[in-house]
This record gives structure tokens, sequence and C-alpha cells, in this order.
């Protein structure tokens, strides 16, 4: 590799002949050196192969996405089929996908109970995440002063940065004790609202910073022509802005729901881990079913994973039908991307 | 003189909907700020009477109370430098060739696609695949090496798509000049491109390592949930908890006495661990805008 001369530039080069931007940095100094290139066989050789190593990285996630995918639905099949390091009786997709009897113990493996819980869950958070999130991406892109625009901006990257096992410990050490004291009369109050409302918090920067740049980069004359129809800030914004920026905003949406499927540990800590929620659900017979559902312990798919894989021994049912959940999650995701592509494309048409 | 009918008619119920909607914007966005302040101050109060010399460099306890963190702490910064060196080389690579490469044609659209895939999988997914290969079919059980591993998986889309993003952000004129002085596109994008975009990568790289710091899933299934008993152990194949595999462990296991206490005391640890490492990238940033200026 040629020797870099940080300092000759400046005397050889003819300034005025550089482009703009390499004669502001010859003359400032850095950000980077000039170099002076010299060139050689091994150089031009370099040049021609390096880019084979770049491409093998790439390569390599995509060779990652195929190997999970792959490993996973090996062990996910190993509850369906009998495959080879299979030790255990099969069962069929009917006993698995459309049972709500989860009890290993007894050879019932229904994961209905936990796709219900994700769905109820995340839909429940998705509820109070997604309309907060666009307005505060609103607030963020048209409404605030820009010192608060700033304070937002970081008040978003630090509620992103938290990890989620803090959440999980708050949720569990602060928030649990004062709803069960408030309004259960001193009953623990695990179950899908709090988890909701934690997983709300945890989603919704994903969904303000993703709304705030769909606002963001929409033409202004879009809002400054409708006020000048005599609109207000409201109407500018609820009828004018909010359907302009609508597939970028539900890709935001998406994107939380996405991270909201996928989170395990605050889950896990806080949502009360009873794979049985349903039965009790039924069960019941109090006057308020809405109450009844929000606060009996449940339980999801990635919280179930997190509770039951370490105790289950590899290559028996119950661990395999564990990965099928897995591969359930991860084939839901992967759902998930291919739908905020689809939206993008409509935002082309 | 005739005005025209403007479009919108405001009425007077449009103009109060306009002041409520204003202040319920503001309401929201400070809510927000509230839950924020009641958060890390309700951590840091819960865990600030823990927080002591003594709690950081003793050694965990299995069974009795007054136990310490200093190997969980040793292993999470130990996990993610060895995750992000991992990580870095590969994810550099990728986005070198995505920016610079790939072209704009079907073939970028298609990496993108799977990066933001790998981005979008859920990290307890990553474990289980992490568990399958690593732990179980290379037979490298529940350790340090096992954790890396998987733990790169995760920050490599990261660092992929900021680096990228960083590349595509370098000035036109200056890749220009840079070929019109003679060099090939390997030493312009490694003499020019490169050190232009480092500031942007090493912002993306330190939100990645705050990322690893945090990630608890991938390591209970591919870390463990034990420690060595040696001090300190830069063996690749003990076990190695981290700070936030221990938050978690101590509170659903439920032997130590003193359980509470501990979660309480690791939670201020690292949520001060993050803010310090939020700092740093405010202070990275401001160094890119007073360049861009």
């Amino acid at each position: 590799m040629a020797e870099p001369m940080p300092d000759l530039p400046e005397t050889t080069l003819d300034a005025p002949l550089l482009p703009d931007g390499l004669a502001r940095i010859a003359t400032q100094g850095t950000p980077c050196p000039t170099p002076v290139f010299r060139q050689s066989h091994l150089h031009r050789l370099a040049d021609r192969w390096t880019h084979l190593l770049f491409l093998a990285c790439t390569l390599l996630v995509v060779l990652l996405i195929g190997g999970i995918l792959y490993f996973l639905a090996a062990r996910g099949a190993g509850a369906f089929f009998p495959l080879a390091g299979n030790t255990d009786k099969v069962v069929t997709f009917r006993e698995v996908f459309l049972s709500t009897n989860w009890d290993p113990g007894d050879g019932h493996f229904g994961i209905v109970p936990f796709i219900a819980g994700t769905l109820a869950v995340t839909g429940l958070a998705l509820l109070v995440a997604a309309p907060t999130g666009v307005l505060t991406g609103v607030f963020i892109a048209k409404v605030a002063p820009p010192w608060m625009r700033n304070v937002m901006r970081q008040v978003m990257d630090l509620l992103v940065g938290i990890p989620s096992v803090v959440y999980g410990i708050f949720g569990l050490t602060i928030i649990l004790p004062m709803v069960g004291h408030a309004w259960l009369a001193d009953a623990p109050a695990a179950g899908f609202a709090v988890s909701a409302a934690i997983l709300a918090v945890m989603i919704v920067p994903t969904v303000v910073s993703l709304s705030t740049d769909a606002f963001e980069s929409l033409p202004s004359s879009l809002d400054e022509g409708s006020q000048a129809l005599g609109s207000t800030r409201w109407q500018a914004i609820w009828r004018v802005l909010i359907p302009a920026a609508r597939p970028r905003l539900l890709t935001a949406t998406v994107l939380g729901l996405g991270r909201a499927i996928g989170e395990a540990m605050a889950v896990q800590m806080v949502i009360g881990n009873n794979p049985q929620w349903m039965l009790l659900m039924r069960q019941a017979t109090d006057q308020t079913p809405v109450l009844r559902f929000l606060f009996t312990p449940a339980a999801t798919l990635t919280t179930e994973l997190v509770q039951e894989l370490p105790n289950t021994a590899s290559g028996s049912t119950w661990n395999n039908v564990l990965f099928a959940m897995g591969l359930l999650l991860y084939l839901m995701t992967m759902l998930l991307i291919l739908a905020t592509r689809r939206l993008g494309r409509q935002e082309h048409a | 003189m005739t005005s025209r009918v403007p479009a919108f008619k405001v009425r007077a119920t449009a103009r109060v909907a306009d002041r409520a909607m204003h202040l319920a914007l503001w309401l929201i966005a400070l809510t927000f700020v509230a839950v924020l302040i009641g958060f890390v101050g309700g951590i840091l109060k819960e865990g600030w009477s823990e927080l002591n010399l003594g709690f950081l460099t003793r050694m965990p306890e299995a069974l009795d109370a007054g136990g310490g963190i200093k190997p969980e702490l040793f292993n999470s910064l130990y996990l993610v430098a060895l995750s992000l060196a991992l990580a870095m080389p590969i994810g550099l690579g990728a986005g070198i060739y995505m920016a610079e490469y790939a072209g704009q044609g079907r073939a970028l659209r298609f990496f993108r696609l799977c990066v933001e895939t790998l981005a979008a999988t859920p990290s307890i997914v990553l474990a289980l695949f992490g568990m399958i290969l690593l732990v179980q079919m290379l037979g490298w059980s529940f350790s340090i090496r096992s954790g890396a591993v998987t733990l790169a998986l995760l920050n490599i889309p990261v660092i992929t798509r900021v680096t990228e993003e960083s590349l595509r952000g370098v000035p036109r004129e200056l890749l220009e000049a840079s070929y019109g002085l003679g060099a090939t596109k390997l030493q312009t994008i490694l003499k020019v491109a490169l050190p232009y975009a480092a500031t942007g990568i090493l912002t993306g790289v330190v939100l990645t390592a705050g990322r690893a710091f945090g990630e608890s899933a991938i390591l209970v299934f591919t870390a463990g949930t034990n420690v060595s008993q040696h001090f300190p152990d830069f063996r690749l194949s003990v076990p190695g908890e981290t700070l936030s595999v221990h938050l978690w462990y101590v509170t659903s296991d439920g032997t130590l006495p003193d359980a509470t206490q501990i979660a309480a005391g690791t939670a201020a640890v690292m949520i001060l661990v993050l803010l310090a490492l939020n700092l740093l990238v405010r202070l990275l940033d401001r160094a890119i805008r007073r360049r861009t200026r």
C-alpha cells in the first residue's frame, strides 16, 4: 500500500484545479489526509479480487437467514415426523395447532394458548403504541419547537436503548405491586394489561422514529398548500399529511409489531407464565370478563420458550414442539418484513 | 371584491379542535418524557442503596445473601467486545459491498431484504439457532464462545446497515477527486470513503455495543446462567453469565434471599452504563455535525 503523505499535497497540489470538496479538505487538513496513490501490479490485483471478500460477507448474511430457517425447521419437523434423532412419539398438526390444551406431562401439545397470547399482548400494545407513536411523530416533525424536538429525540433514543430485562424488572418490582394494590385488592396483577403497557413503551421509539422520518420526507408544499387553502394546523395534519404518509406510517406500525412479537424477557417477567390461561378464562364466572382477561396470568410463544426450553430433553416431543414454536415466530417476522416491502411498493406506485 | 370560498371551512369547532389537538400532542409527548424520567428514576432509586464498591467487586453467592456482580460485569464487557470483534469485519464487508459494488438493481434489493430480515429476527429465534448449532451440534455447550458467536448475529445486520448508510453519505466530489488522482476503487474505498464515514460507523458500533450489552434472551440459551470460579477468566469454553442474564436469573430462580436487592442493584448498574454509552453517542454525533456544517 502507498504511504500516506498527509502534509505534502497542500504545497504540491494545484488547488484551483481540484474539485471543490477535495480543495477544501486539502487546505483545511483532516478529516482524511489526502492520499497519494501509487499503482503497482499488486494494487490492481487487490482491486480486482477484494470485492469477492466483501461479497462473501454479504452472502454470509444471506446464508444465515437460510441457515436459521433450516435448523429450526429440522428440529421443529421432528415433532410431526419420525426423523433421525427423534426419540419420542410424533404428534399431528391438528393436535398442535388447533388444540388449546397444553399439558406436556400428559402428552397434550396444543399451542393455541400461546399464539392467542402473543396476538393478544401485541395487539393491546399496538393499540396504545401505534396512535401515540404516530402522533408523537407528527409532533416532532411538524409541531414541536426545535428545543422540544431535540428533547423528544433524546427521550426516544434512551427508551430504545434500555434493555428488556430492565423493563422487566421495572414491571415486576414497581408496576405490578402498584397496580395490584390500586385496583385488584392486592391480587397479583400479572397478565396482559401490564405486559402490553411495558411492550408499548418498548416499541413506541420504533414507531416514533419511522413516522417522524415519514412526515419529514413529505414535500412542504403539501402542508403549505393546505394551510393556504384556509385549513387549520390540525386539519392539514389530519386530512392531508397523515393520508399522504399512510404507507410509511403503516410500515412503522408493522415494524413495531415485529419488535413486539419477538420480545421475550420483559414479557416473561410480568405476564405470569400460565399456559392454561384459556381454560382459566372459560371457568371464570365473574361479572367482568374484560377485567379478568386483562389480569389473568397468561403465556405467549416467546415466554413459553424462555420458561420451558431449558427443562426439556433434546429430542423429546416436548422439545421439538418448542422448536416448532420458534419456527412459527421466525416465519411471522419474515411475513411482516415482506409486508413492509409491499407497503413500500405501494408508496412508489 | 369577491373572495373565493376556501376549500377548508374553518368553523369555530375546527378552531377548537385545532387547539385541543395541539394540546393533546404536547400532552402525549410530555407523557413519554415523564415515562422515561419515572423509569430511570425508579430503577436508580431502587438500586441506589446497593451501589457500592463491594457489590461491584464481590463474587456472586449461590445460596446466601450478600453476593456481588464482579464476574458478571466482566463477562458482559468481554462478550460485547468478542461479539463486536466477530461482527465488525463481516458487517463492514457486507456494508461496503452493498454501498459500493452491488449497484442499484435487484441484487441490492435482495441483500437489503436479507439484512432487514436478520435485523428483525427475534433474539429468541437467534438464541434457538445458536443453541442447536453451537451448543449442541458443535458441542461447545453453554460457553463464552457460543454466546459471542450468537451475539454477533445480532450485531451484524446493524453494523451492515450503518456502514452502508454512512458510505452513501460520502460526498460524490470526494470520490471523484480520488479517482481523478488515479486511485483504484479499492484505494478510494479504504483511504477516502471509509475515513470519511468512520465517525458515522463508530456511532452505529457504539449503539450496537449498547444493544449487545443489554441482550439477555440470546445469552440465557448460549452462554448459560453460571460463572467461572476464577477471575478474570478469559477462557472461551467456560460459561459466561452476563449482567442482564444475572438480573433475569436471580429474579426468576428465587433461591437467593436477597434476589430483589441484587436485581435492583444490577439494573441500576446497567442503566448507568447505558447512560454513559448514550453520552458517548451524543458526543460522536456532535463531532459529525461540526464537520459537515
